[in-house]
């Protein structure tokens, strides 16, 4: 084990119907696999393998919450939960946070593919509404408050999951 | 800031008050491979009609029965679906309807609370509500893994495959907010594990120290293997009838209240709102925090408070006219599949202030006996065990405390716990140092069930009349 977080996975297999990804799930061989979609989501994913965090937006000036000038939604949703109409995407530009909690893991559940130990850290980001849940690269010690920056997993590196979504000490 | 319209915090009116007249129970194992889940349902059904000193024959009892509520948490731990019709078949109870129900940790309360309705309603005069769980057809950490199917599929589950990391990194924020020694967490894994000695259904009873829980090795910092629950297996029943029924079979029914909350799956969604004022809290009573809050980025219900929580309670509360809680509950069953979930919940129904729940745990006010005073502690919790030291069998586990506190308020606990050939039943023998958990002359006491990281919480409470 060196100092820097490590991934024990292979890429999963993706299909792309229409600009959207199916990711395969194989439980079971390929005959047992799971195809589950990412649907309108797609964007956000396909994004972090291009090194760009994409979050969505209500833009809607008729919602009572956002008044069309709402917060950034990271995870994104198509939808807005508070007029129901379709929201926009925007990346989020430098995206640099906070870590607002965390947790060492020193042990995980079956298939885990992040390599133990590591901190899953909770992050706080600039004009985003809500926390974004996911893992450091780094392992010495940390404190909350603690400056992050995003990275990507891309190209050929890329998992097309969340975990292609990683921070760094900033 | 999001904010409810007056049609959303309309207090549940049944039509006819419910009642609660017994309960049954399996012991729980880790693994329990002398028994199906179906013989061990029936174990529960069988003290549920048998030993509770109804006052007719169990057999016309199941004759009273007109509709089933099945509390079933994961099919993919039973690796089968419709376990309910198996159950029910096995119960011989075809062909009256059935519903299974589930919302994660939280299925036992649902149950419960469906049931409750199907009486409530006049859609039954008499329901049954039964809940089990399998977690032992696969090894340890492939159930952790199953269990963190819980969590976001896309955003979460692969960020551990493990449900105590998610509940880990609240503890971690709620420790840093208000400030928590971590030997407070601890204090809960002893007291619990410790009230579970006395219980012939405990899995894992134990007379640990403080010191013990804390040298334990580390889950998910700051969680330590002491502070978490285990994978169970087991059932649990009750039974729940109308108002003529239940003076027909029980010379001490137990009137139920209960009602449902729930919040987004994943934590960091869950935007911030004004907290909830429950019928003893005034808006006043936040103003420190709500600057703390400011001072430091915090948000409620944020990572420290859990809203569905609140919200179940602030329902149950006005249903069932609790104007203060710890003057009005004499017992209450958190859902400590954690220690910090335990703690965290003393604030959100209201037993002490939001930021108080590490004060509320060393008052001593959550044991039987206060050890600080030796007085009376004034709202013992988890008197069965717990989560931590009796049982986690998912579906069962709301409907187990429920059970507990109608027998704390029928004033059974000695009966059910105390007898040597109930600790023969489970091939145990009673230890010679048991204890009497009785709350002396109880009148009210609440059960919260509860999923997730407080995706589902139902609140049930049970008065004595």
């Amino acid at each position: 084990m060196n100092d820097r977080v490590q991934l024990k996975t292979a890429p999963s297999k993706i299909t792309v119907t229409d600009d959207v990804w199916v990711l395969h799930f194989p439980r079971f061989g390929e005959e047992g696999t799971h195809f589950h979609t990412y649907g309108m989501l797609t964007p956000y994913f396909k994004g972090l393998t291009e090194g760009r965090l994409m979050a969505t937006l209500c833009a809607n000036r008729g919602c009572p919450i956002s008044k069309g000038r709402g917060e950034k939604w990271l995870p994104p949703r198509a939808d807005c939960p508070d007029c129901h109409q379709p929201m926009v995407w925007q990346e989020v530009v430098n995206p640099i946070g906070t870590i607002y909690t965390y947790t060492y893991v020193e042990r995980g559940g079956t298939g885990l593919e992040i390599e133990c130990p590591y901190y899953q850290i909770d992050v706080k980001m600039e004009g985003v509404g809500t926390i974004v849940k996911s893992y450091l690269l780094d392992r010495k010690p940390i404190r909350i408050g603690d400056k992050v920056r995003a990275r990507f997993r891309t190209g050929k590196e890329a998992t097309h999951t969340c975990l292609d979504l990683c921070f760094e000490l900033a | 800031m999001i904010e409810f319209k007056p049609g959303n915090l309309r207090v549940p009116r049944w039509t006819r008050p419910v009642y609660m007249v017994a309960a049954g129970t399996s012991d729980f194992r880790k693994r329990y491979p002398e028994k199906k889940i179906e013989e061990l349902s029936m174990m529960a059904f069988r003290m549920l009609v048998e030993e509770n000193g109804l006052k007719i024959d169990p057999l016309e009892v199941k004759g009273l029965i007109n509709f089933a509520c099945y509390g079933e948490f994961a099919d993919h731990f039973q690796d089968q679906l419709l376990c309910e019709a198996k159950v029910h078949d096995y119960l011989g109870l075809d062909l009256l309807p059935n519903v299974g129900i589930k919302t994660g940790g939280a299925t036992g309360g649902s149950a419960l609370l469906m049931g409750a309705t199907t009486v409530a309603s006049g859609m039954a005069d008499c329901a049954l509500v039964l809940g089990w769980e399998r977690m032992d057809e696969v090894k340890t950490w492939t159930g952790n893994y199953y269990i963190a199917s819980a969590a976001c599929k896309d955003f979460e589950t692969r960020l551990a495959r493990n449900y105590a990391s998610y509940y880990a990194s609240m503890a971690r924020r709620f420790q840093e907010m208000y400030g928590v020694d971590e030997r407070v967490r601890a204090e809960i894994a002893v007291k619990n594990r410790g009230y579970a000695c006395h219980s012939p259904f405990a899995q894992q009873p134990g007379r640990h120290t403080v010191e013990e829980v804390l040298k334990g090795e580390v889950v998910s910092d700051p969680l330590r293997f002491l502070e978490c629950c285990a994978m169970s297996v087991g059932s649990s029943a009750v039974l729940l009838c109308s108002e003529s029924l239940a003076s027909r079979l029980s010379d001490r029914p137990v009137r139920i209240y209960a009602a449902g909350g729930s919040h987004t799956l994943r934590t960091g969604d869950r935007r911030p709102m004004r907290i909830l004022l429950l019928p003893n809290e005034k808006e006043t009573d936040y103003r420190g925090l709500y600057k703390d809050m400011e001072k430091q980025d915090g948000r409620w219900p944020g990572f420290e408070s859990f809203g569905a929580t609140r919200f179940a309670a602030y329902m149950a509360y006005h249903m069932a006219g609790i104007g203060n809680p710890i003057e009005d509950l004499d017992l209450i069953e958190t859902h400590d599949a954690f220690t910090i979930s335990d703690l965290q919940t003393y604030g959100d129904v209201g037993l002490t202030l939001y930021g108080r729940e590490q004060e509320y745990v060393t008052s001593g006010d959550c044991y039987l006996a206060n050890p600080k005073t030796g007085k009376p502690g004034r709202c013992p919790a988890n008197l069965s065990g717990g989560l931590l030291g009796t049982m986690h069998a998912v579906g069962a586990t709301g409907i187990f405390q429920a059970g507990e506190v109608l027998w704390q308020l029928q004033g059974k606990y000695d009966k059910f716990h105390g007898d040597p050939e109930i600790w023969k039943r489970y091939g145990k023998t009673r230890p010679k140092d048991w204890q009497s958990l009785q709350v002396k002359d109880p009148r009210r006491g609440m059960a919260i069930s509860h999923a997730g990281v407080g995706s589902h919480v139902v609140c049930t409470i049970l008065e004595k009349v």
